[in-house]
């Protein structure tokens, strides 16, 4: 108490010290303080290019990255919260954004975002996730698919194939195929919990986006029970018999040059994975990219998205800063800079991918986003944290990576125990 | 009893830091108590739920796993790590040339840390890349180690690890130990006849219990705390088969934002750290008084 009390005093002297300021500062410049895990690579460079745009537009940027696991910059937030000084603007994605926002008071976006006419530029299920309570208070920043199909097309040519599979029984077929030519392991996969969970919920979301809606994004008792969910892992136990089985805790990169090679045959991956492909300096002609199989003919689109939630500030330049952020980032303009940048698609539906900058694995993510979103088949990932809150995706993830790596294990058994794991995570 | 204010500077620099450090330990012991009983999630406070994060925790398979890993992990760890320091201290026993170059090198991985060790460990015993590949590379195609990626042996990679990285600081105390050893009772036993294996097994060794037990002390609490090591050897898989205690208190603090029942994994920690040391702390105590007695 007696040191807030001090400070206070010392603020106040400082304050009259500043007096002869105070006209100027009631024009408040805009200042942001902000928050996130995105210091290197090409999320350093959007980022960072983000922060451009905001000092052109005369404001102050004051990015603060904490490097390392999404963990270590939430436990700064938390750090902060719990200090009374929150950032202007932090990262957070998903429904961690609505539990956060029980913890500390957030900005109520609602004016600006119906200014920009946003909302009907947004995926439905995206836009909810950000409004919790039913009011905007985060923004999403751009979005990757998950379901990506990554096809070597010297495997393609290996396999002597030329169509791309389009249902869970031609990518089998073709996978097959593939073995035969004499392909060790078809399938392309990192050893990651991400990784196991993201091959599950292609899997799922392939066979029946509702069945997907129901079990893992509403957590449904009868659903998780359903013959979907069987469906699901009796594929996802075919997709594990096809992976390297010697991965152990590598990242799905230590493979792509195999995979380019014609060692490996196809990778159901995040969009991320064409930016590293890039990096990695394959060019885009040795791959194919194709959205997931999906069986009932329509697209499906799992999503991930990044964003930046809003923190209540008195101070009035933070307040600017936080309007000028959430202006800039619903432009397209912005969105197109952002995505060029990382390999991601833009929130907004409506942003022509036709120029250049854009590869055509974004065009046809965008496309199918949009085409998604026209047949309701958007659905949340689960293993990148858009689905359930932090506890609970850890919990279902947990049975799905051990059923992987772990033959003996029947998809009967996993059904059962992805019930009681989500029991005991309630 | 007197207080003399000649030694105050003494009481000064040896008894604030240690009641700052001691007071410090208790209170956040005892604050990770109290939240392992409430229903704090993302934040440190929470209404009063009794046991049911105890109880939660307990029936989860993870923590199942970690403590079953922890039996596996700390009994082949302990065990055959204090078996290989004390190999080679009695190797380095011999009055051997070279010796001051070989401790160095024994004790060398002592100095890099768990995570350097983990990592390089999954490297080697990468199938795909370490020593199976070398050696099948040679010509011997048939040879298999893969335990880092068979969920029933992957802890045994980490205990292999471990030896790697402990055994040279067993070896040093062992070795301080042998060296302390009564020269005369070493002569009086070589004029009896007494060769070089019975010189050991029912002189020298005998002598060593103190240092015996204290390196098993130390090589429990590393072991009960072990988190970097698994966590840049296995990332806890395949699976979840290499989960450790430690590693299911910081998944749940910090990635599933249950920092209720990630206290109450502390807490059971604790509890198991607890029923070593104090048979430990009795026992010395015992001692103590024995030899007071004597």
């Amino acid at each position: 108490m007696q040191k807030i009390r001090r400070r206070s005093v010392l603020a106040g002297a400082a304050g009259m010290l500043a007096m002869p300021k105070l006209g100027r500062a009631q024009a408040a410049k805009p200042r942001l303080t902000a928050i996130s895990q995105w210091s290197a690579g090409s999320d350093g460079a959007a980022i960072s290019a983000l922060g451009k745009k905001f000092e052109e537009r005369g404001g102050i940027w004051q990015h603060s990255p904490v490097p390392g696991f999404t963990t270590e910059m939430m436990n700064k937030l938390r750090a902060q919260i719990l200090s009374g000084d929150p950032p202007a603007c932090s990262q957070l994605k998903g429904p961690e954004i609505a539990a956060w926002s029980k913890i500390a008071p957030t900005v109520n976006l609602d004016a600006i975002v119906a200014a920009a006419g946003y909302e009907k530029v947004v995926a439905p299920d995206l836009a909810r996730l950000h409004k919790p309570g039913g009011k905007w208070a985060a923004l999403p920043l751009q979005i990757y698919r998950t379901n990506t199909l990554f096809v070597s097309k010297r495997g393609l040519d290996r396999a002597k194939a030329d169509k791309l599979p389009t249902t869970w029984a031609e990518f089998n077929t073709l996978a097959d195929k593939m073995q035969a030519s004499g392909m060790k392991y078809p399938i392309s996969n990192g050893g990651s919990r991400a990784d196991d969970g993201q091959k599950f919920e292609a899997c799922l979301a392939g066979i029946s986006p509702a069945a997907y809606r129901a079990a893992i994004m509403n957590l449904d008792a009868k659903a998780l029970k359903g013959p979907e969910m069987l469906a699901a892992f009796v594929q996802l136990r075919k997709i594990a018999n096809w992976m390297d089985p010697n991965t152990a805790a590598q990242p799905y990169a230590v493979h792509l040059p195999k995979l380019i090679a014609g060692e490996m045959g196809m990778m159901i991956q995040g969009g991320w994975a064409q930016g590293v492909l890039l990096n990695a300096g394959f060019k885009l002609d040795d791959f194919i990219i194709a959205p997931g199989p999906t069986d009932n003919g329509k697209p499906v689109f799992i999503l991930n998205a990044d964003a930046f939630i809003f923190w209540q500030r008195k101070e009035a330049d933070l307040q600017e800063g936080q309007k000028l952020m959430a202006e800039l980032v619903m432009q397209p303009a912005i969105q197109t800079m952002y995505s060029q940048i990382t390999g991601s698609i833009p929130v907004r539906t409506d942003v022509d991918l036709s120029g250049p900058g854009w590869s055509d694995g974004q065009r046809e993510a965008a496309k199918t986003l949009k085409d998604a979103v026209a047949a309701n088949q958007v659905v949340l990932s689960l293993a990148h944290n858009m689905a359930q809150e932090n506890g609970m995706t850890a919990a279902m993830i947990d049975v799905l990576t051990e059923y992987v790596k772990d033959r003996t294990i029947t998809p009967e058994k996993a059904v059962t125990r992805l019930t009681e794991a989500v029991e005991g995570a309630r | 009893m007197k207080l003399n204010l000649r030694r105050l500077p003494e009481y000064l620099v040896i008894w604030v830091p240690l009641l700052l450090a001691a007071g410090q330990i208790v209170t956040f012991a005892l604050w990770t108590t109290w939240i392992s009983f409430t229903s704090a999630t993302l934040m440190p406070s929470g209404d009063w739920v009794g046991l049911k994060n105890y109880t939660n925790v307990l029936a989860t398979r993870n923590w199942k796993i970690a403590f079953d890993n922890l039996l596996i992990f700390g009994f082949g760890f302990v065990v055959l790590t204090a078996l290989t320091g004390l190999f080679l201290a009695i190797l380095l026993d011999q009055r051997i040339r070279g010796e001051n170059v070989l401790r160095s090198i024994f004790l060398y991985p002592l100095a890099l840390s768990f995570v350097v060790t983990g990592t390089a460990w999954s490297w080697l015993l990468n199938p795909g890349m370490g020593v199976q590949k070398l050696v099948n590379d040679l010509g011997w195609t048939g040879f298999r180690f893969d335990w880092l990626v068979d969920r029933d042996m992957a802890i045994w990679t980490i205990v292999i690890a471990g030896i790697w990285q402990s055994s040279g600081f067993a070896m040093a105390l062992f070795l301080a130990g042998l060296r302390s050893v009564e020269p005369d009772l070493v002569k009086a036993a070589q004029i009896d006849g007494a060769g070089p294996f019975r010189l050991y097994t029912r002189v020298i060794l005998p002598s060593l219990w103190p240092i015996v037990i204290a390196v098993m002390v130390i090589l429990i609490q590393t072991a009960i705390r072990t988190f970097d090591l698994v966590r840049a050897l296995t990332g806890g898989g395949p699976g979840i088969a290499t989960q450790l205690p430690a590693l299911v208190v910081y998944d749940f603090m910090f990635q599933r934002g249950q920092l209720g029942r990630g206290s109450a994994a502390a807490v059971l920690m604790l509890l198991t750290l607890a029923a070593v040391l104090l048979p430990y702390g009795i026992w010395k105590y015992v001692q103590r008084r024995r030899a007071a007695n004597a």
